[in-house]
């Protein structure tokens, strides 16, 4: 039974850090309607920078969150701009495209600048366990937890209650509509596009000081990221929090009663069945919601 | 329609010579350009050259059997290395533990290969675009993952060697060159099925189904099957290459053989030459293959990455700049100068094939809807509406907007599946059939318009009719020659060759028309194809679809232009609010007080003291 809880405890504090990435991609997915394949290398980039900070100047990751959440902001502002902007009107594969010759080009541009070696930040605090009620919990995760809390309830005050936040959730539900009230969409669609990069900036930094990285890390946290959001309905913030979740305990739970490496068999299963079966996600929050 | 009108005798069909097909410039163009793809590296001697173009084969190979599935059927797999894998972990273990030829071993590799496709497809086909991705790169996972998990069997990470037993039973070489001559013929053969298909009536309704779903329906195409039959086929060539490199490289591992990477590299080249195009595979592998290769080669280890991030950067620039690729854009100039080169004649039209008669007598019942009835949440859109048309009748359906009668229509045909009560079509011999998908529906005969135009934009006018003249011709030349007097009856036949997207309105209602009526239906289902005509083409559909009814159709028309459905209709039904509230003969049925009410209102009904 202890091991079952402490399971459950590990599955919950991994899940946040999905829920940060997969708040970022659902961002992108739900306004501008573009699937982000390069997702994961953004975080690959936020990782790089939070160790280059640490390296040169000695600073803590959570140090370089400002930095790293600006700098991947500009990062996914940028792309809008001169990359998917140009092909919203394009064919849906034209955009697939754009978004994996991106996610190749960044791979190999890190692979090319850092080699295949992995980087990790010195160790700090972060790492260490705490004991609480007879279980163990890694600070660096119950961080991530309370950033993901904050995370999701700060989008949700900024989307509810500013003039932008609005704007952007009209944009969401009707572009052209949105248009015609006065909405600047491609303004519109940068700025979201940044924040999804940024929720992945917050991201790296926190997670820089856990796993090291290397040019292929994206790919590994995106992958589940896109079963998170899926899971979550595709286009609910809050769906994807409660899908990474999910995944987190399928993760933790499977690992222990499976096997390690078949872990994610079982989550990348639970994908295929979702999209095949219920592709509204699962909690039916696919359309209508935000 | 009977085939009095029309005399054409079928063995008129006539294909061009064989000698004269291996003369046309198109021909020897792509077999000069492949030949060099041998010449060049025999030429230059060196093991390099040859290992450089084996890549070359190979990969080209891979994009084109990709482009089955990824160009023709507009299905962007991004996991397409599981067939790649599937043949070289087939082919390998059979040597490894039966001592079977690899040459059956990737003959029964591509077997299984295209079951799995099969097993992959039929789920997730029903995804639309960037989700059949993530469900092609998820399936890869799994796969990638039980692979190693399974190491008993493959050998896990740590991979198996394949048995160095040197000669051309084992396919295993000292010679470098002779794999050189086994890809070159892969790639071929791959060339090869890929041209058929293209130009195959599988080739035409990939395509359409790519572009249109729901178009493609009604022109009797079941799109779930088309699809399987392409994944299936790429996936038999493609687990076939995989096997060939497994030989050619004699180790396999997992991260290798079922990697995210080259599945993305594959669509790549494909998209860079031109998605759905035969040579457009080939071309831009040729191009961005032997740089990074050279790039590797002279740079050697320092540039690790280099060349997957030149491919990613050509990839992004390309979808920036030549979203045809190379093809799409250059394509049509380059065929017109070739085609200028001697030997490119056009071949001669093909006479129009005979029509089927459309049998059984008159007056009797052919389709009959009984108490139909179509719910969405707490609407009721169809309430207990029944309704028989008969033989040779012209049946008007009107009402005002939102009546409902699209969503008839809809159950009439297939497209929506009613709650309760059913719809027979009886055929000729008087047997009831409940077809139950819209292909069924168009294969009995019931051709549909849509009220808001479904063209296959990219194809051209005459392709688009082409479409639906399949379901009764298998040829390519049939269906072309048939399609081409729909066009002339339809009056499309001076646009025949321009693209469909670039109609107006009057002329994709009458494309509407035209692609019904070459799946030569005996109950045609018209959703106000007058809309948007002018007066004269308003006059010209009229006279169209009496002459259509002469020869034995049965038609039921939505229409709101009063005028033209009052003179055409033998029998007008009138729907509101979802159900049936007058029926019989043109005038009658406009004098009713409920009808009246419905279009205009109680109010006015009152004033006017009606």
């Amino acid at each position: 039974m202890d091991v079952f809880i402490q399971l459950l405890i590990n599955g919950i504090l991994l899940g946040s850090m999905y829920a940060i990435i997969s708040v970022g991609l659902t961002m992108i997915f739900g306004i501008v309607r573009v699937v982000n394949f390069a997702h994961g290398e953004f975080l690959m980039v936020g990782m790089y920078a939070a160790y280059l900070l640490a390296a040169k100047f000695g600073l803590h990751p959570y140090a370089s969150v400002v930095p790293i959440v600006l700098l991947l902001f500009a990062m996914g502002a940028l792309v809008q701009r001169f990359i998917i902007q140009p092909l919203l009107s394009a064919d849906e594969h034209i955009q697939i495209f754009a978004t994996v010759g991106l996610s190749t080009a960044l791979v190999n541009l890190a692979l090319l600048v850092f080699g295949a070696d992995l980087y990790s930040v010195p160790p700090s605090t972060v790492q260490r366990s705490v004991m609480v009620g007879g279980y163990s919990l890694v600070i660096g995760q119950i961080v991530m937890f309370v950033c993901a809390l904050a995370l999701v309830s700060g989008l949700h005050l900024f989307m509810q209650s500013t003039p932008l936040g609005r704007a952007i959730r009209a944009t969401a539900q009707n572009r052209t509509a949105a248009l015609l009230m006065g909405v600047r969409v491609d303004r519109i669609y940068v700025i979201s596009f940044g924040i999804g990069a940024a929720c992945v900036g917050l991201a790296s930094a926190l997670v820089m000081p856990l796993y090291p990285v290397s040019p292929t890390i994206g790919t590994y946290f995106v992958l589940t990221a896109f079963v998170v959001v899926v899971l979550g309905g595709m286009r609910s913030m809050y769906g994807a929090f409660f899908g990474a979740m999910i995944i987190g305990l399928v993760d933790s739970l499977s690992g222990y009663y499976i096997a390690p490496d078949l872990k994610e068999v079982v989550y990348f299963a639970i994908f295929i069945a979702i999209l095949i079966f219920k592709p509204t996600g699962l909690f039916g929050l696919g359309r209508g919601t935000e | 329609m009977t085939a009095k009108a029309n005399p054409a005798p079928v063995a008129a069909t006539r294909r061009p010579g064989f000698l004269a097909r291996l003369t046309h410039p198109r021909l020897y163009c792509t077999v000069i350009l492949l030949a060099l793809l041998l010449a060049i590296p025999l030429a230059s001697g060196s093991t390099f050259m040859v290992h450089v173009f084996v890549t070359i084969c190979v990969f080209a190979a891979l994009a084109t059997a990709w482009n089955i599935v990824g160009g023709y059927a507009g299905q962007l797999s991004l996991g397409h290395t599981v067939f790649y894998g599937v043949g070289g972990y087939t082919t390998a273990l059979l040597i490894a533990h039966f001592g079977l030829t690899p040459w059956i071993g990737m003959i029964l590799g591509a077997a299984l290969a295209a079951l799995v496709g099969i097993g992959i497809g039929y789920p997730c086909f029903r995804l639309r675009g960037p989700f059949f991705s993530l469900a092609t790169i998820a399936f890869l996972e799994v796969v990638r993952l039980l692979a190693i998990h399974f190491n008993g069997v493959t050998g896990g990470s740590a991979g198996l060697i394949v048995p160095l037993n040197l000669g051309w039973t084992w396919m295993i070489f000292r010679e470098k060159v002779n794999y050189l001559y086994i890809a070159f013929g892969l790639l071929c053969l791959t060339m090869v099925v890929s041209w058929a298909v293209r130009s195959s009536r599988l080739g035409y309704y990939l395509t359409a189904v790519r572009e249109r779903d729901s178009a493609a329906q009604a022109a009797g195409i079941n799109d779930t099957s088309v699809k399987l039959i392409a994944i299936a086929i790429s996936g038999a060539l493609t687990a076939l290459v995989g096997a060939f490199h497994a030989m050619y490289l004699t180790f396999l591992e997992p991260a290798t053989m079922f990697s995210l990477a080259t599945s993305v590299e594959i669509a790549m080249f494909a998209l860079i030459g031109g998605l759905g195009t035969v040579m457009g595979p080939l071309l831009g592998t040729v191009l961005v293959v032997p740089l990074a290769e050279l790039a590797r080669g002279w740079l050697g280890a320092s540039a690790n990455g280099l060349h997957g991030f030149v491919y990613g950067s050509v990839l992004v620039l390309i979808t920036l700049t030549l979203p045809g690729g190379l093809v799409g854009t250059f394509g049509r100039r380059v065929t017109r100068w070739i085609d200028a080169l001697p030997g490119g004649a056009q071949s001669e039209p093909v006479a129009a094939p005979a029509l089927a008669e459309v049998g059984g007598t008159r007056g009797e019942p052919i389709l009959v809807a009984k108490d139909l009835v179509k719910r969405f949440g707490g609407l009721t859109a169809t309430d207990n509406v029944s309704l028989t048309l008969k033989r040779g009748e012209i049946l008007g359906v009107i009402g005002p907007n939102g009546a409902g009668k699209t969503t008839v229509f809809n159950q009439l045909s297939g497209f929506l599946k009613q709650d309760a009560g059913t719809v027979d079509v009886i055929d000729a011999a008087g047997t009831r059939h409940q077809p139950t998908t819209p292909d069924g529906f168009a294969r009995l005969g019931v051709g549909r318009t849509f009220q808001i135009v479904q063209p296959f934009g990219k194809l051209t006018v005459l392709e688009n009719i082409m479409i639906g003249a399949f379901l009764r011709h298998h040829s390519v030349e049939n269906a072309r020659a048939s399609a081409l007097r729909v066009a002339r009856l339809v009056g499309l036949e001076d646009v025949k060759d321009v693209e469909a997207a670039t109609l107006p309105i009057g002329g994709l209602k009458r494309l509407e028309v035209a692609r019904t009526l070459a799946t030569e239906p005996s109950i045609l289902l018209l959703d106000e194809v007058m809309a948007g005509q002018s007066q004269a083409d308003t006059v010209r559909m009229v006279q169209l679809i009496r002459a259509i009814r002469d020869t034995g159709v049965s038609v039921i028309a939505i229409e709101h232009n009063m005028q033209a459905i009052m003179s055409l209709s033998d029998r007008i039904i009138v729907i509101d609010s979802g159900k049936v509230i007058a029926e019989g003969a043109p005038q009658e049925v406009v004098r009713q007080r409920r009808v009246i009410e419905a279009y205009l209102g109680e109010d006015f009904v009152d004033a006017q003291g009606l």
